[in-house]
């Protein structure tokens, strides 16, 4: 009898009081703050203890809860309500205030619990990379990352809550000499990315006008360094503010340079030529006849842009012929052909530690008829995700190693000691050294004169890289007349890369014979690449293509 | 008088009576102690809890500011201040750039940089 009583009686005074750990930051690489906390307070009113002085409380509460005295009067008047969530996040200083004047007052039956809530300095940018919180139910108190980094790195971020077991007085006031067991939390780790939020404005103010001036339904960028794989920076139109989901609708939500599958068109050329080369079906100087233009293939006609005779590998991916890359597959045949594919890291997840990655579509042969083969070497019949492409051409631009996309640098600990680092890691060997280094000489005449992608160049700088313009998939079936997806997948310096870029535009709303990769995407590659360029100080490697100019000094005379 | 006739006087017995009161002076003492120490403890457990709110609410101010200075220190924040002061920023114009191709035995490194970016060199 006495031990059910006591039990009664400590239930009563007794409560075990959660600690709350404080969530990790996401930061930079240079350390700038992404995602931050701003701390909060949880106002929860007890009817019981409120009893008959619900309007006196209110009347003092309601500026600072922002709320009509009338309203919270009601919502406080319910004594048989004893945890009843008037907002879960005050500020922080309007907290510390409220519970001052509560307390000069006398009154009390609201308490304060600790929260905190996440904020995102940068609003937009980024905003898919860094994903968002949300309840997981919506009886949830606690919230936890939905997307994004938020999502993929939750474990990582969201510490462990500590507790402490206490006794409070009849007034509810913590007895502090009654303490019981008690546990420190763990606040969550910090987690560098490996975006640099420099790279990040640039490429997202360049999208950002693009996307205004072209009007496309989507605009997709990229920046990556292909010797170790890491995202430098991503960016995706439509965007979203974090801070304001409320406003967010889900299509500006999802971040389609890995949730969406494309037809790549040309840029898919380079696997062909790799293929074809490494396996010795063509040599580099062998030449391939483009039947002038015309390919009669599987009771259908293959174009090119231009009538072309013999060319040889590099020129069919400088004038980007068709038929010249059809012709290669088919030298290579159906197994050997989408070995290469697949290695090259199409129709597989790139493992890239963000969440909802589509592996992207390619089908086995076995599937395949008998036009599918001369389709996918221009880009056609296959669905790839933008990342894929970046890290496809990667393999070109860093000797032929396919790399694992990095997103996250290393994680650190609340004091900003790193306790893990990430490393580059080869997925495998895709092409040897000498052969990537042959497809990115040829890659570096698709941007010099008789090229398709000439506005795609730096000045100072040689510019490899690869123009792609595809007809935009019907979801109902075949394609959509007159809509086009178009794309520059690039490497600078071409010598020495130290960046990847890709930039795509989902139907831009120019005329269809203006809508080309090398005229709507490679433009915006070119103003990308030159800020890049000039924010990693790189040393210029081809000659100024414009007239040096001088000031004169002369014209500013001293005068004493 | 009687002189077998025992004297009969009620003397106060000092010692059996000094130890009564020394043990109720001990105990009231204890009790006192008891009570004095209790008061003490709540006391400081009061002053614990103050000064644990006190940490609590600086730690609080603290991430606050940081909050602050991460949103006054973002990007759109920067972008937006600087259209509102008016400052003359705007990028260099291409033709306002002079390039040299640098010469191959400059620096340890064999490079030539106008503007090192040290922090993203590997």
């Amino acid at each position: 009898m006495h031990e059910e009583y006591s039990a009664i009686a400590a239930s009563k005074h007794s409560i075990r009081n959660t600690i709350p750990a404080r969530r990790g930051l996401i930061t930079d690489r240079n350390g700038e703050i992404l995602a931050a906390n701003m701390p909060a307070q949880r106002v929860v009113a007890d009817g019981s203890h409120i009893k008959d002085k619900a309007a006196l409380v209110a009347e003092i509460a309601a500026p600072y809860l922002g709320i009509p005295v009338a309203e919270l009067t009601e919502r406080l008047a319910q004594p048989t309500n004893k945890y009843n969530v008037i907002t879960p996040n005050l500020e922080e200083d309007k907290a510390i205030a409220l519970k001052k004047e509560l307390d000069k007052k006398g009154l009390r039956g609201l308490y304060f619990y600790p929260n905190s809530v996440r904020t995102y300095p940068n609003a937009s940018i980024l905003s898919h990379v860094l994903g968002f919180m949300s309840r997981k139910n919506p009886s949830d108190e606690v919230l936890v990352g939905v997307d994004g980094i938020e999502r993929s790195m939750e474990q990582q971020l969201h510490g462990e809550d500590g507790f402490r077991h206490i006794e409070h007085d009849r007034a509810g006031r913590e007895l502090v000499v009654y303490r019981g067991q008690e546990k420190a939390p763990r606040h969550g780790s910090n987690v560098e990315l490996t975006i640099d939020m420099a790279l990040q404005s640039i490429l997202e103010a360049e999208l950002e006008n693009a996307y205004r001036e072209l009007k496309p339904d989507t605009a997709i960028g990229i920046i990556a360094d292909p010797k170790t794989g890491e995202i430098l920076a991503m960016s995706n139109r439509p965007t979203f503010d974090p801070n304001n989901l409320n406003e967010a609708k889900p299509d500006e939500m999802k971040n389609r340079a890995i949730m969406d599958m494309v037809e790549p068109g040309s840029t898919f050329k380079i696997v062909v030529a790799s293929g074809a080369l490494n396996e010795h079906t063509v040599t580099e100087k062998t030449e391939v006849y483009c039947e002038g233009g015309r390919f009669l293939y599987g009771g259908r006609i293959l174009k090119d842009h231009h009538g072309y005779g013999n060319m040889t590998v590099e020129q069919i991916l400088i004038k980007s012929s068709n038929i010249g890359s059809a012709k290669m597959a088919l030298m290579m045949g159906d197994d050997k052909y989408y070995e290469y594919v697949r290695r090259f890291g199409f129709g597989e997840r790139t493992g890239v530690a963000l969440p909802g990655e589509i592996p992207g579509l390619v089908h086995p042969p076995a599937r395949w008829d008998k036009l599918t083969i001369t389709r996918m070497a221009m880009g056609h019949s296959v669905a790839v995700t933008p990342l894929q492409m970046v890290m496809g051409m990667s393999v070109i631009a860093n000797g032929g190693k396919l790399m694992k996309p990095q997103i996250v640098h290393s994680i650190k600990d609340e004091d900003g000691q790193e306790v893990y680092r990430f490393q580059p890691e080869v997925m495998r060997q895709v092409i040897p050294e000498s052969t990537a280094h042959f497809i990115a000489k040829a890659l570096a005449g698709v941007c010099d004169d008789g090229g398709t992608a000439t506005l795609a160049r730096v000045n100072g700088f040689d510019v490899a890289g690869k123009t792609g313009t595809a007809q935009k998939v019907n979801p109902k079936g075949g394609y959509m007349e007159g809509k086009y997806v178009v794309s520059f997948l690039g490497f600078m310096p071409a010598q020495d890369p130290r960046f990847v870029c890709l930039i795509m535009i989902d139907n831009a709303k120019i005329s269809s014979g203006l809508n080309y990769g090398g005229l709507v995407a490679a433009p915006i590659f070119s103003r990308v690449a030159e800020k890049t360029a000039r924010y990693l100080d790189l040393v210029p490697t081809a000659p100024s293509m414009l007239p040096i100019a001088f000031s004169e000094p002369s014209s500013r005379k001293v005068t004493q | 008088m009687s002189t077998n006739r025992r004297k009969e006087v009620n003397q106060i017995q000092l010692g059996p009576l000094f130890k009564w009161l020394t043990l109720a002076v001990m105990i009231g003492g204890c009790g006192l102690l008891f009570v004095y120490v209790k008061n003490q403890q709540h006391t400081l457990g009061q002053e614990t809890r103050k000064v644990e709110l006190q940490m609590r609410e600086v730690r609080a101010y603290n991430e606050v500011l940081l909050a602050k200075i991460s949103q006054l220190s973002s990007r759109p924040a920067l972008q937006r201040k600087l259209e509102q002061t008016m400052v003359a920023l705007v990028p260099i114009q291409d033709n306002s750039i002079a390039r040299l191709v640098p010469p191959v035995t400059v620096g340890s490194d064999g490079l030539l940089r106008t503007a090192a970016n040290e922090r993203f060199r590997p």
